[in-house]
Formats: C-alpha cells, structure tokens, sequence
C-alpha cells in the first residue's frame, strides 16, 4: 500500500525524544514487558519437553529485544516527528465502531440496556459519528451518505447475502 | 498432460454462469481498489472474507483471485495518469507512464500496460498450471522437519522484504507470533494469554485481524491526516493506440518482464517490487534508446507492468501447493482458504483438484476479462478518483464492522476489531509493515505443529532438523537470509510493500 507522504510528520523532531524511532521503540519494549507479565504464570518447562509457556516467553523477549535496538538505533537517527495526535479526528471514527457494535443486537452497558436497534439504526449512526472526523464534513451530505450507504447495507447483508444481521426489529419485527 | 486434462476440467468449473459471475465481480472490484490510493487488494479481500463465509468455496476464492490480478492491472492506471501509484507494484510504471502522458501519449503507455500485463499474466498462468503439480509432487514427500524449515524461510523472507528494514520486518513478526500464540494450547490444552476472556479461547480470528490492521487502521490513518485535495488525472489526448513502432518496442520488454516476474513471485521471498525494479533496471540497459528513460521510454512500462502480472501469478503457485503466502494478499487469501477448512498444500490438489482447478482456469478467463476491462472502460476508472476520501472510507469502516458482526456476533470482538485498528494505525504511523502481522498468526501455529510433530518423531532430538537433507538446507537458507541483510547493506534495497 501506497501512502502520500505524512505532511504533519515530516518535519524533524523538537527532540529525539519526540522523535519517531525512539517513541516506537519505547512502545514496543513496554508492549514487550506486558507480554511478558501476561505469559508469567505459564509453565517455562515440564518434565515432557516444552512447556506452554515457553514460546510466549521467548516471543515476549524478542520483542523487548526489538525495542531496545530501536531505541538504541534511535541516537543515530531520531526519525521524523510522530506529529500531532489527531484525537479530534481519529476518536469520531473509533466512537462510530463502539456505538455500531453496541446498538445493531442491543447491550447491556452497566445501569443503561441499549434495545437490539438494527441496521436502521445503528448504520446511520455510525456514519455520521465517523463521519464527524472529517476536517471539512457537511452535515447534510453526510446524511445523504449515510441514508443511501444503510440502504445499500440492508440490501446486500440481509437480502442478498441472507445474513442473519436485524434490520429494524423495533420497527418491522426482524 | 495430466495437468492439461485437469486443466480443462477446471475450465468447466469456471465457466459455469456463477463463477464466471463472481470472476467479473472479482477483476471489476480489483481494478477498482487498484486505481484507488491507499487501498489494495490485500484489504478488499480482508474486508470480503467475513461476508463470503456461507458463500461456495469456489466461487469466492475465483472472486478473491480476480481482486489480486485486477489490483494489478488498475495501479497502472494511476501511475500512468496521476503519477500516484494505485499500489506498490505500480511505482515503476510511474516514473516512464506519467512522462509518457504528460507528452501526450498517455493512451500508448496505458496500452502497453495493460496488453503487457495480459501477456504476462497469461504466461506466468500457464507457468502456474505447469509447475504447481511438479511442486505437489515433491512437497508431499515433505516431512514436518522440511514444512518447519520452509516456513523459517518464509518467517526470515517476510520479515526481511516487507517494509523498511529487517528488524522493523521481524518486530511485526513477533508481534503477530505473539498473537498467534493467544488461546488454548494444542499440546498442553493449556488456556494462554486469554485474560480470562471467553472470546480469546478459540484464538484470534485472522479476519478480525486482517480487517482491523488493513481497513480500520488505514481508516484512522487517512482520518487523522489533514484535508486531501484530490489530483486531477491527465486527459488522455491523441491516440489511445500503439503505433507499429510501440509494439516493436513493447513485446520483448513483456517477456522478459514475465520472466522476472513469475519465478521471483514464486520465491518464498517474492513479491512484486523486486521484478519491477529488476525489469526497469534491465529494459533501460538493454534499449536502444536509453536517453529516453526518465522522460517516457514505452519499455520502462511495458517491462514492470509485465512484471508485476506475472509476478501475482507466481505468488499463487507457493501458497497453492505449499500453503505459504509471499504476498499480503496471498496472506489474506489463505486465510481466505482457511475460513472454508480447506487448507492450501500438497493435498489440496488431491483432495480438492476441481476446486484448485477451476481457479486456476478462472484466472485466464479473468485475464481476458481485463483485458476488455480496461483498455476501452479506462475513462471510466479514473472518474472513480472523484469519490471525496472521507466518503470512501466511512464506506470502508462500516463494511468492516458490518462483516465482523456478520461473522462473529459479539462485541467484544468489535472491540478486538477496533484495538487492531489502533495497532494498525500505530504500526502507519511508527512506519512498521502491517503483513508480517497477519503472516504470523496465520504461519505461527503452523509452524509450531509441525516442529512438534517431527519432535514427536525423532523423540525428542532437535537434529532431527540437521538431519534430513532438505531441511537442513532450508533452515541454512533462512539463516542467511537472516543475517544477510545486516552484513550487507546493499541488500536493503530489495524491499517490497505491502500487497
């Protein structure tokens, strides 16, 4: 996959450590010492040879080892800066997938029971709450999008490939 | 000849109205991603595999085939017109294509594109044909010890070719290892890495993984970058026909590129940078007119465009008879295999010959199909450059989450979904390859069964891997492959993107 260079990320870090290789690094040696308390409990050997804990254990290692040198190769070269943490833009998108999985067969989320809503809903929903991400969104287009995109999803999951996904059971009754 | 039997019998399979129906979907979804920038055809097939799981077998992995050869042949398309290459495999065919259009002969070098890669194709499928059963024959004498040192190779190749350094390569490896590991132990009937969650026990879904790392992550990649003003593609003035001295010009650089093409995609180490870059680099000496690469050779897109056809071709032909993508689609394709219980290797030529068959007939028809496709309908594909981004991707996330609750309906694994989108949009962000990943989890448990199966049989002695021949030659070939790279630096510039 092709990407157009970053225009944000290009620029040179204020300091090595906002720069690209060094946080990665960091990430990895952290995610590294996570896998590794996760795998603690697991037996390294038993008396039939490898345990099952063996292989988390080393795979754990090699990814502490990764991050290390990246931190290490970052003195070297700091790597762009990671840039901006688009939060505006990039939590819109992660909200319309919690909400989608949350409202199409319904959840109990603590105190508040969300109804099964269906694709009727929960499609129009997602889209214009993703949608919001967009720097230059117009609410009114992406109303139309979000219309004809639920139409064409009730068409092809339900009807065309007969999954069993509820369309509108408030409504229709499936 | 047996092959050639089998091989017609398959063209009964593919001509059948429906599969030549999901063949037409597949070539038309392929060139579709192919002119697209930032989607490929590894995602669309991830994207399609949740909602193609109750479909017939055949019929979907016939559809998957046509989105990887249609990948191939859309990216010209954009490398010629927009000189912003659909796909990895294209960025050749930018640097001569685009000089060509801008000198108003954009319609020769999109014909010599997509002839070059019908010519391509068509061979290196023949070659597929040919040299899959050949291969089938010597992997079923494969023992665990040889499939354990083949997918070291493929562990060291991916790493090493995918993204932009080694050990960039080997962290997305072990990530994905990692991953693979989450679930109940085969051997130990242990649970391991689950965190108590129900949902982790049967191990992590590759199609929520997949989906996640390619379609939500770029969804948040694309989300979190500024407002993208969309290019206009170049007119395409004069004639769109190649003139007696174009085809002159263009047949042998076809060959040739076919022949760098498939044997290279073949490799465990594949790809379709490789042959691209190899052919550009040989069509340029070999010219008579080298003062005109740079400023629009017609060889210079003749050559990769028939590369990297061929190069796809040859990528089916390890993950068919072996069960080993080289290429993240062909990644995303086994899982593809796998969600029906079908799995790729040896056996699949003897236990599903129709199946095998028919795709590999269907891939010339698909070939023929793109032909028609695209040399008269070009116009057409570049209008799809006008859909605004965001429009695009919000389509993309809810055919994502849409097909994982089709699939899996729960929401914890929607929430799996979104934290791989995360990792993936971190992996785009940090500059990591995203098709070791998926390589991993799928190759990792693999791998791990067979090791312990030729432990079992040699009781216990790890040199039973030293032992026999071809093993041993394997896991001395994924061990300089390993450290190659590091001693020379020159190698590095033998990388591949993803797709």
């Amino acid at each position: 996959m092709q990407h157009e260079p970053d225009h944000d990320a290009a620029l040179p870090p204020r300091s090595p450590w906002a720069g690209r290789e060094r946080i990665a690094g960091l990430t990895l040696t952290l995610f590294g010492l996570f896998a590794l308390w996760a795998g603690h409990d697991l037996p390294f050997m038993t008396e039939r040879g490898m345990g099952s804990g063996l292989m988390p254990r080393a795979l754990a290692i090699l990814i502490i080892l990764c991050g290390l040198i990246q931190i290490a190769l970052s003195w070297r070269d700091s790597g762009p800066s990671t840039g901006t943490w688009p939060m505006g833009r990039n939590l819109p998108v992660l909200a319309g997938v919690f909400l989608f999985a949350v409202t199409i067969r319904g959840y109990q989320l603590g105190p508040l029971t969300i109804p099964p809503l269906g694709l009727a809903v929960a499609t129009p929903l997602a889209i214009v709450l993703s949608g919001l991400a967009a720097e230059d969104a117009r609410l009114g287009e992406l109303a139309i999008f979000a219309l004809i995109m639920t139409l064409i999803c009730i068409g092809l999951f339900r009807f065309a490939l007969g999954l069993s996904i509820p369309v509108a059971p408030w409504l229709i009754g499936y | 000849m047996e092959a050639l039997i089998q091989l017609m019998n398959g063209f009964g399979t593919a001509l059948a109205p429906m599969n030549l129906a999901f063949a037409a979907i597949g070539v038309m979804l392929g060139t579709a991603v192919g002119v697209l920038p930032g989607i490929g055809p590894a995602l669309t097939v991830a994207l399609l595999l949740p909602v193609t799981f109750k479909m017939d077998p055949g019929g979907s992995l016939i559809m998957f085939a046509g989105i990887y050869y249609g990948g191939m042949y859309g990216g010209s398309t954009t490398a010629i017109l927009l000189n912003t290459p659909g796909e990895a495999a294209s960025v050749v065919t930018a640097l001569e294509g685009n000089q060509m259009a801008r000198r108003g002969r954009g319609g020769p070098a999109l014909a010599t594109a997509a002839i070059g890669s019908f010519v391509a194709a068509l061979i290196a499928t023949i070659g597929l044909a040919f040299l899959a059963p050949i291969l089938v024959k010597v992997a079923v004498k494969f023992g665990p010890w040889d499939y354990f040192g083949l997918m070291l190779i493929a562990f060291v190749t991916v790493s090493a070719t995918f993204g932009n350094s080694p050990l960039r390569g080997l962290t997305s490896l072990a990530l994905g290892l990692w991953l693979g590991l989450i679930g109940i132990d085969q051997l130990t009937g242990q649970t391991r890495l689950a965190f108590g969650v129900p949902n982790l026990f049967d191990g992590i879904e590759v199609t929520t993984l997949a989906v996640g790392l390619f379609a939500i992550g770029e969804a948040l990649h694309v989300a979190s970058r500024h407002a993208y003003a969309p290019e206009k593609p170049m007119a395409i003035s004069g004639s769109m026909w190649m003139s007696r001295a174009d085809w002159a010009r263009s047949w042998k650089p076809w060959l040739r590129g076919a022949a760098f093409g498939f044997p290279i995609g073949a490799l465990p180490a594949g790809g379709a940078e490789i042959p691209t870059f190899l052919s550009y680099t040989t069509e340029r000496k070999l010219s008579k007119h080298p003062e005109e690469f740079g400023h629009g050779a017609i060889e210079g897109v003749a050559g990769p465009e028939a590369a990297n056809n061929a190069s796809a071709a040859g990528s089916l032909v390890p993950l068919l008879t072996l069960g080993l993508p080289t290429s993240a689609t062909a990644a995303v394709m086994l899982a593809g295999f796998q969600q029906y219980n079908i799995q790729p290797g040896p056996l699949l030529f003897a236990t599903h010959a129709p199946l095998v068959w028919g795709l590999i007939a269907s891939l010339f028809i698909a070939n023929v199909m793109l032909l028609v496709l695209n040399l008269p309908l070009v116009g057409l594909w570049v209008q799809l450059l006008k859909i605004p981004l965001p429009w695009l991707y919000a389509g993309i996330l809810v055919f994502a989450t849409m097909g994982t609750i089709a699939a899996n309906p729960s929401v914890i694994e929607l929430l799996l979904l979104s934290g791989f989108g995360v990792l993936g949009f971190l992996m785009r962000r940090y500059d990591y390859p995203v098709a070791p990943v998926i390589v991993g989890l799928i190759l990792g448990p693999m791998a791990d069964n067979q090791f312990r199966r030729a432990l079992q049989i040699s009781q216990g002695d790890p040199m039973v891997f030293l032992q026999h021949p071809g093993s041993a030659v394997m896991i001395g070939l994924a061990t300089l492959a390993l450290v190659a790279p590091f001693l020379f630096r020159g190698l590095a510039r033998f990388r591949q993107d993803e797709d």
